[in-house]
């Protein structure tokens, strides 16, 4: 029996009738996707109430944190209720404030407030995620074969860049770049530093290898920029 | 359903599922026809507060008229409406839709493509036609 890493589960509330639904929603599948991609899972919680006994199970076989989208708190009591105990819990209303009054319930109003607090709450979830992880001791293969986890939530592919003549991958790079885009931060080398940073929040970088990523990165960026120019 | 439907807006409930496009779908479909199609005659709920048993919406789902919309087979929007005491005079699958998009590339569970969007307006508009249904038979028994 070897021991393994353990996944922490992650539970949107998802709900329909305020922003901070469609945002707990998102922020949850960007952490999935992109900040914590081998670490995490996720379920629908209306499934503990519709779902089998293995999907109930979820937050016995997983540390769970819940993100809710108000202080009802319904992802956290529903799971507490039918599945198990929580190890975290965010409300979405006290970490963004007022500022998600500015977003919508549909992806057809986003706007940069919308995508703004997206990355601000994945931040925070990622952060509760590493927490978690380090209070939990790892589990055996053995019992995570019986957990029930979404098999949709599969890491994004990673774009690969070449580092001291070996290629590396940054898992989500496609989506780093798409960001800096949106905040409009040149393909040059004014904006080498800023590509930098963004890449930097999701992958290590060694001081000593800046110089190197730097270049590898604008070059990418680059790249990236031009297919979405002769994209459009 | 009781009278006290009569003057209460359809409530259209959709799975949201997080973990395909199909759950995205049955969202943005549910705010199409919400926010555009029908913003008089219907409105949203929490599904998450069913989960919860929140008093208000439970009691919600059991004096108005709703119409859930999922994403796969397992039915969760429709399923928790009838668990918490409700009827879906609908429940709308959106695997179906898709049957008329064969070969569509609709997306991601995070963003929709035309395609996508095509299925979501489907989707919506067969909400929009029992939502409309619902309302005349009010208006006959009225």
């Amino acid at each position: 029996m070897s021991a393994e890493l353990t996944k922490v589960g992650i539970v949107s509330c998802s709900g329909e009738a305020i922003p901070e639904g469609t945002v707990s929603r998102l922020a949850t599948r960007r952490v999935l996707e992109l900040l914590r991609p081998d670490k995490t899972v996720t379920i629908c919680l209306p499934l503990f109430l519709a779902g089998n006994e293995g999907e109930r199970n979820f937050a016995k076989t997983h540390p769970t944190i819940t993100v809710d989208g108000c202080p009802k708190q319904c992802a956290r009591w529903g799971t507490e209720q039918n599945s198990g105990p929580v190890s975290g819990a965010l409300v979405i209303s006290e970490i963004l404030g007022t500022a998600a009054s500015g977003c919508s319930r549909s992806l057809r109003g986003a706007s940069q407030s919308d995508k703004e607090a997206v990355w601000t709450v994945a931040e925070h979830i990622a952060a509760e995620v590493d927490r978690v992880l380090a209070e939990t001791a790892p589990v055996s293969s053995d019992e995570l074969k019986d957990g029930a986890e979404c098999a949709c939530s599969a890491p994004v592919p990673g774009g690969k860049v070449t580092i001291q003549g070996a290629p590396v991958t940054i898992p989500g790079l496609q989506l780093i770049f798409q960001q800096c885009l949106e905040r409009l931060i040149p393909a040059d080398d004014s904006g080498s530093p800023a590509v930098l940073d963004a890449v930097k929040i999701y992958h290590r970088i060694l001081q000593e290898e800046e110089p190197e990523y730097s270049t590898a990165l604008l070059k990418a960026y680059g790249e990236f920029c031009r297919e979405r120019k002769s994209g459009e | 359903m009781s009278e006290q439907a009569n003057d209460k807006p359809v409530l259209v409930i959709p799975c949201s599922g997080i973990g395909k496009v199909h759950g995205l779908i049955s969202r943005e479909a549910t705010y199409l026809v919400a926010d555009e199609m029908a913003p008089k005659e219907t409105d949203t709920l929490c599904l998450a507060l069913l989960v919860k048993r929140d008093p208000e919406a439970v009691d919600a789902v059991k004096t108005q008229h709703c119409i859930t919309i999922d994403g796969c087979p397992k039915a969760c929007a429709e399923k928790n409406v009838e668990m918490a005491g409700g009827h879906a005079a609908k429940a709308v699958q959106v695997t179906e839709a898709f049957k008329k998009h064969r070969g569509a590339k609709p997306g991601t569970a995070t963003d929709l493509t035309e395609d996508g969007w095509a299925i979501a307006r489907d989707v919506a508009q067969e909400v929009v036609d029992e939502a409309s249904r619902l309302w005349r038979e009010r208006k006959v028994q009225r």
